[in-house]
């Protein structure tokens, strides 16, 4: 019977390990609620990164210049960059972040999500690698606000 | 709520590309007003495969009604299980797993 209790303890312990928390892994919802609240995009990359100065390019980010629908609007993130964070924002919606990345060792940055904005606006990526920001941003025309408009 | 995060995962020359679209109304502060609910959107997703982290992001209301998240990542068989994992705001985790064509 102790064997049996002790393997169900095991089989729970197993179940903790599984889940991500315990992946050395950064939730950044948690770890710095500030980046969220932030309404402009320097502000944003100050309390993510500790700073808004970042070098031009080397980013490609693929997003319509017109939007017809502003509530689905895909975006797609590259780069050949060792980056260790990978962060979206723009300027169109009450708040600049969209999403944070923190990217694995080894990882390959090549992310697609779809985002909404309320109106026109520039999606800005800033990618962080060996210690500098890097930066790439895109002017996406939005015809129907996607903010529950 | 209780629909399983879709997903699709293909090996291709070492690079296993996921495709995975999560089920969550991303509610925002206007959405949640127009639909008179409560604030609730994915606010951290990740990916294990292996028990390996392979992907991870901290989300916010910005991102559209059912999520769609593309990645890539290396080191991985046919086979192999990707785990994808979601929290919202109200604390609800979901868990689904894929297989890796």
């Amino acid at each position: 019977m102790n064997r049996r209790i002790f393997l169900t303890l095991g089989m729970g312990a197993f179940a903790v390990s599984l889940l991500p928390v315990n992946l050395k892994a950064m939730n950044f919802r948690e770890k710095n609620p500030k980046i969220w609240s932030a309404t402009k995009v320097d502000e944003a990359m100050n309390e993510l990164f500790g700073s808004s100065s970042a070098i031009e390019g080397k980013i490609k980010i693929k997003a319509p210049d017109i939007a017809e629908n502003g509530a689905v609007i895909p975006v797609s993130v590259s780069t050949k960059l060792k980056a260790s964070k990978v962060a979206i924002f723009q300027d169109a919606n009450p708040e600049s972040t969209v999403a944070v990345f923190s990217v694995p060792q080894d990882g390959i940055i090549d992310y697609s999500v779809r985002i909404k904005l309320g109106q026109t606006g520039t999606v800005t990526v800033v990618a962080l690698a060996d210690g500098k920001l890097y930066k790439a941003s895109k002017l996406v025309k939005v015809t129907i606000g996607g903010c529950g408009g | 709520m209780a629909k399983k995060t879709r997903i699709k995962a293909k090996l291709k020359k070492g690079i296993i590309t996921v495709k995975a679209m999560a089920k969550h109304a991303m509610l925002g502060h206007r959405e949640a007003k127009k639909a008179k609910k409560e604030l609730n959107f994915i606010t951290y997703m990740t990916a294990t495969v292996n028990d390996k982290l392979v992907y991870e992001v901290s989300t916010s209301q910005f991102l559209s009604k059912n999520p769609y998240i593309k990645f890539k990542f290396r080191g991985a068989d046919k086979g192999d299980k990707v785990i994808i994992t979601w929290v919202d705001l109200t604390g609800v985790t979901q868990v689904s797993t894929g297989k890796i064509k």
